[in-house]
């Protein structure tokens, strides 16, 4: 294949990599934070929880044209494409995870003596994980998703702009080429994090997870 | 630790208005004491012992502990509930360990943690996890988790509801023992009646909705108690009996008004003895 001899592929996967990588990122923290706060407040769950499925419905790609107009043609602007692809579904997993944990399991580790941030990251976090890996996973393709359809638009090096250079080339063997790279590299991924994660899990949980588990 | 309960209520907030869950209990618990809960289930007894651990606040009156009112969980009493509540994200070993988390090294928290495992005689299963556990297995581990902490009470709601009579009968047996060693108060919550008369010290009958103290009985038999024995079982007939007056106020609310228990013969009087102590 041309596209690896001359380096363009390999380019053009690194800069994907990295986008996907730090919107991602970005994604995770936002989404595990606010899900864990809607999930345990109230409030929050009645002013935004509604919002979020809303916005949720949107597709990210949605947002590129206002991405476009607050951040210009840069990488800020197409990372925050990813970021609202993603970042939505973490949260509403994370929140349904939250939601769904036996309020026996909070009880037990209160009169344990367990309470404040220890009670986020050792009782709550690792109860509602099922669900938030399944987020986590659903964020991933969101993401990426996102990222390819903000590529295909938005003209600048990335995988998603290979394919549209083999479109303009009238190159159908790059067109195809770069379609089974973005699944090789989407696939990769799932197996490499998802995969092993979701294998741990069913290990210690037994074999059905989804946080809503008694013991 | 001495626990005093004093003219406590419970109401909740539910879509139908408050319900009274609890009124106007009193009851003084003595340090080392074994005390059984037993009522229709909706009496109150699991929020009385909610109300004991601090995970829940009166609506009116105080518990007090030593003397001291409680206003929230610690670990001087920890809960044993109904379904273990083990976190299946950890393996035995690390659930016993979990209070003790952040309260001394990981060395001496192993060490504790394997003490009270071989106790409860799971020292073969410390890697385990729990969905691996069968219900019995998943009690012990529950105790052990609890007494690793050192409480001076052991809140226990429904512990062995679930499980079937032989592991339930050997659970028993190893409880008494424990409590025989160890001397701490236990406050027991059952809707098992021969189950209460055998661990209790003191047995409180409590009333269908709102929960009250109906009857107290102090059992006076010498331990270790066998289920099956004759005098566990006259003492768990005394008490059927006030039971069931409570059970057939509570199904009354839930099924139809006019509904009444039948008569049966084998619930005779206690104090009717039909020769069967020959």
């Amino acid at each position: 294949m041309a596209g690896f001899q001359d380096f363009s592929f390999l380019i053009g996967m690194k800069v994907s990599l990295v986008r996907i990588v730090v919107g991602y990122l970005i994604s995770l923290v936002l989404g595990l934070t606010l899900g864990l706060l809607i999930g345990r407040f109230r409030i929050l769950e009645e002013t935004v929880g509604s919002l979020m499925t809303g916005l949720q419905v949107l597709p990210s790609i949605c947002w590129l044209p206002l991405a476009i107009l607050w951040f210009g043609l840069s990488e800020n602007a197409i990372q925050f494409v990813v970021v609202m692809g993603a970042f939505l579904s973490i949260a509403i997993a994370t929140d349904g995870g939250v939601r769904n944990i036996s309020p026996i399991y909070l009880h037990a580790a209160k009169t344990m003596g367990v309470r404040g941030i220890s009670l986020y990251t050792r009782v709550i976090l690792p109860a509602a994980l099922p669900s938030v890996v399944t987020g986590m996973k659903l964020g991933w393709s969101f993401a990426w998703r996102s990222l390819m359809a903000g590529e295909l638009l938005f003209v600048s090096v990335g995988v998603g702009h290979l394919l549209q250079m083999g479109r303009e080339l009238n190159d159908m063997a790059q067109v195809i080429a770069v379609m089974i790279l973005i699944m090789a590299m989407g696939l990769l991924f799932d197996q490499l994090i998802f995969a092993r994660l979701e294998k741990r899990i069913r290990r210690k949980w037994g074999a059905l997870s989804n946080g809503a588990v008694k013991t | 630790m001495r626990i005093s309960i004093e003219k406590v209520a419970k109401e909740f907030e539910t879509r139908n208005g408050k319900v009274l869950a609890l009124d106007e209990t009193s009851i003084d618990i003595q340090s080392g004491e074994f005390a059984c809960f037993v009522g229709p289930s909706g009496c109150g007894k699991t929020t009385l012992l909610n109300l004991i651990a601090g995970l829940e606040a009166p609506s009116r009156g105080q518990i007090k502990r030593n003397g001291e009112v409680i206003s929230g969980p610690g670990i001087d009493r920890v809960v044993i509930f109904q379904e273990a509540a083990l976190f299946p994200w950890l393996n035995v070993i690390q659930n016993v360990e979990f209070g003790l988390v952040g309260r001394m090294g990981a060395q001496k928290r192993r060490e504790i943690a394997r003490t009270f495992l071989n106790l409860v005689h799971l020292g073969r299963f410390e890697k385990s996890y729990v969905h691996e556990l069968s219900g019995g297995m998943k009690s012990r581990v529950a105790i052990a988790r609890a007494l690793a902490l050192n409480p001076s009470v052991l809140l226990m709601d429904e512990p062995f509801a679930a499980l079937d009579a032989q592991t339930r009968d050997i659970l028993h047996e190893e409880i008494q023992e424990i409590w025989a060693k160890s001397k701490q108060t236990i406050i027991f919550v059952t809707h098992n009646v021969r189950e209460a008369v055998r661990l209790g010290g003191r047995v409180f009958v409590f009333t269908a909705r709102p929960g009250r103290i109906k009857k107290e009985f102090r059992v006076q038999l010498a331990r270790p108690r066998d289920i099956n024995s004759e005098d566990v079982l006259s003492y768990a007939q005394e008490i059927q009996k006030e039971l069931r007056e409570e059970i057939e106020k509570f199904l009354k609310e839930e099924v139809d008004r006019g509904w009444t228990l039948k008569k049966t013969d084998f619930l005779r009087p206690a104090g009717i003895d039909l020769g069967s102590g020959i």
